[in-house]
């Protein structure tokens, strides 16, 4: 569904990020993004959540290069991607506001007005794919919770609903679980297996190797900007034919 | 001579000898101040939060320089802005024509020009401090650019309260533009009684302090900075209620 194709980016001239990358997010499958950090993973997930476009490459949503889009359709065309940040990003309003965001801002300004009023006066409860998210991060009773008094697992749960409450088709994770303990890298990880179930294609950006052999389907390694290896996950896990990948899967080759 | 009781749960009523003072003259005061203040403030507000909303959320040649001038905008000297204001409003300036020299509009400009930068200044910092992260995530989550900008806002809506407040503490404490461009006239209506016209509760204290009458100033600078605590703490109830 999407699809980069030889994609390349650098943020100046001299540098380049991202180096002739081609990976594609397939309905109900989980892409692990594997290498070590500052090897242009982060760079990679902006490109494929149409932040911006690539300098080489077209990245392709349904085969429609998303760049040659008008900016309305484009945006149309991003609101299929939903995406979660390695560092805290939750707005300081509620937990409900923040799950409900993305499905706020696809609503007209009319519609968000009368939301807001009514929302003043006790409103309507949250929307059904609001609560749904918030019941699969485990979060549905601390909705009217301030976000800003989330501890760091917590917030990320809620950055995961709030991803998955705008019913996306592809979800992008940036190292979603680096800062978490293991009981919400717990609850994340059964999140994903759960969007990947409900046929959500998952790119997953990873440093740590157990949690992509644990919830990858298939697994790409990064290294330097560039894709070494990439394949089925147990087979590359088993039997890595680039030598690097070996070795940063082996342990040897980290930051 | 008009003597105001000033109770007292403690001690016995001081009658204080306030110079040619009454309580319709003193209300006639605070409704002027007020007036003045409230009204340049909200100008400031819609001119100062617009203006660091353009500045902030675009990059343009000379941007660094319109935030030096917005800055140094804030420490401008008030007798300077009331002088410039003077030529441009007197008879044979540019904006002679309206007719608005020592007159409340007159000060209602002085002090929106002296608040403005604050506001502004204050704005633009708050909304410049706000995490990248957070617009990255308003993005993602399918948000429009304009989308973004409001998020942003949110995210710096305690920022802009304080940047209100700074305006209002600028506006009404200012005397030197009010009194060259207001004037500090107080009118005497037909049945005797002095009611202000363009006298704020600053100049009335200069006038005060300048006669001797230090009671009376006293009295009216209590009452100046009760006005001030009043709007600060309405200010920060608001900012309170909006945490969350």
């Amino acid at each position: 569904m999407l699809d980069a194709e030889r994609i390349s980016y650098g943020y100046s001239d001299e540098e380049t990020i991202v180096r002739d990358v081609s990976l594609s997010a397939t309905e109900g499958e989980v892409l692990g993004l594997i290498g070590p950090s500052g090897t242009g993973k982060t760079t990679l997930l902006r490109l494929l959540a149409l932040f911006d476009p690539p300098d080489d490459g077209t990245v392709y949503v349904d085969g429609t290069d998303a760049w040659s889009l008008s900016k309305e359709k484009r945006t149309r065309t991003r609101r299929r991607i939903g995406m979660v940040f390695q560092d805290r990003s939750l707005f300081s309003t509620s937990v409900a506001h923040n799950a409900a965001y993305g499905l706020a801002v696809r609503r007209s300004w009319t519609e968000r007005a009368t939301d807001w009023l009514s929302g003043l006066v006790g409103g309507p409860d949250l929307a059904a794919p609001v609560e749904d998210a918030l019941e699969t991060v485990g979060l549905a009773e601390m909705a009217d919770r301030p976000a800003a008094s989330l501890s760091a697992g917590e917030a990320q749960r809620v950055a995961f609903a709030r991803a998955l409450a705008t019913e996306p088709d592809v979800l992008l994770l940036d190292e979603p679980t680096s800062n978490l303990d293991p009981r919400n890298t717990a609850v994340i990880e059964e999140a994903v297996a759960a969007a990947r179930d409900r046929g959500i294609g998952v790119v997953i950006a990873t440093h740590d190797m157990q949690q992509a052999e644990r919830i990858a389907d298939s697994v790409a390694v990064l290294l330097d900007g560039t894709v070494i290896e990439q394949g089925p996950a147990d087979e590359l896990f088993e039997s890595p034919s680039d030598d690097r990948a070996r070795a940063f899967i082996d342990g040897e080759l980290v930051y | 001579m008009t003597t105001v009781p000033l109770l007292s749960p403690v001690f016995t009523p001081i009658p204080l000898q306030l110079s040619d003072f009454s309580v319709d003259y003193l209300v006639s005061i605070i409704a002027v101040t007020l007036q003045v203040s409230l009204t340049a403030v909200a100008l400031a507000t819609v001119a100062g939060v617009a203006l660091a909303v353009v500045v902030g959320f675009t990059d343009f040649p000379g941007k660094r320089l319109v935030e030096a001038v917005i800055n140094t905008g804030m420490g401008f000297p008030s007798v300077v802005v009331g002088l410039v204001v003077l030529i441009m409003l007197s008879n044979t300036g540019p904006l002679g024509e309206f007719d608005l020299l020592f007159s409340p509009g007159a000060m209602i400009i002085s002090q929106f020009i002296l608040a403005l930068p604050v506001v502004a200044s204050v704005s633009l910092s708050a909304i410049e401090s706000v995490d990248e992260s957070l617009a990255d995530a308003a993005f993602a989550a399918g948000g429009t650019g304009r989308d973004v900008q409001v998020a942003v806002l949110r995210e710096a809506r305690y920022g802009i309260t304080t940047a209100i407040l700074a305006g209002f503490g600028r506006a009404i404490s200012e005397v030197g533009s009010v009194l060259i461009v207001g004037g500090n006239i107080a009118l005497n209506t037909p049945t005797g009684e002095r009611v202000s016209f363009t006298r704020t509760l600053t100049t009335a204290i200069t006038l005060e302090a300048r006669k001797g009458e230090i009671e009376t100033g006293i009295v009216l600078g209590v009452v100046l900075v009760a006005l001030a605590l009043t709007v600060n703490a309405l200010g920060n109830a608001l900012r309170a209620r909006g945490e969350h």
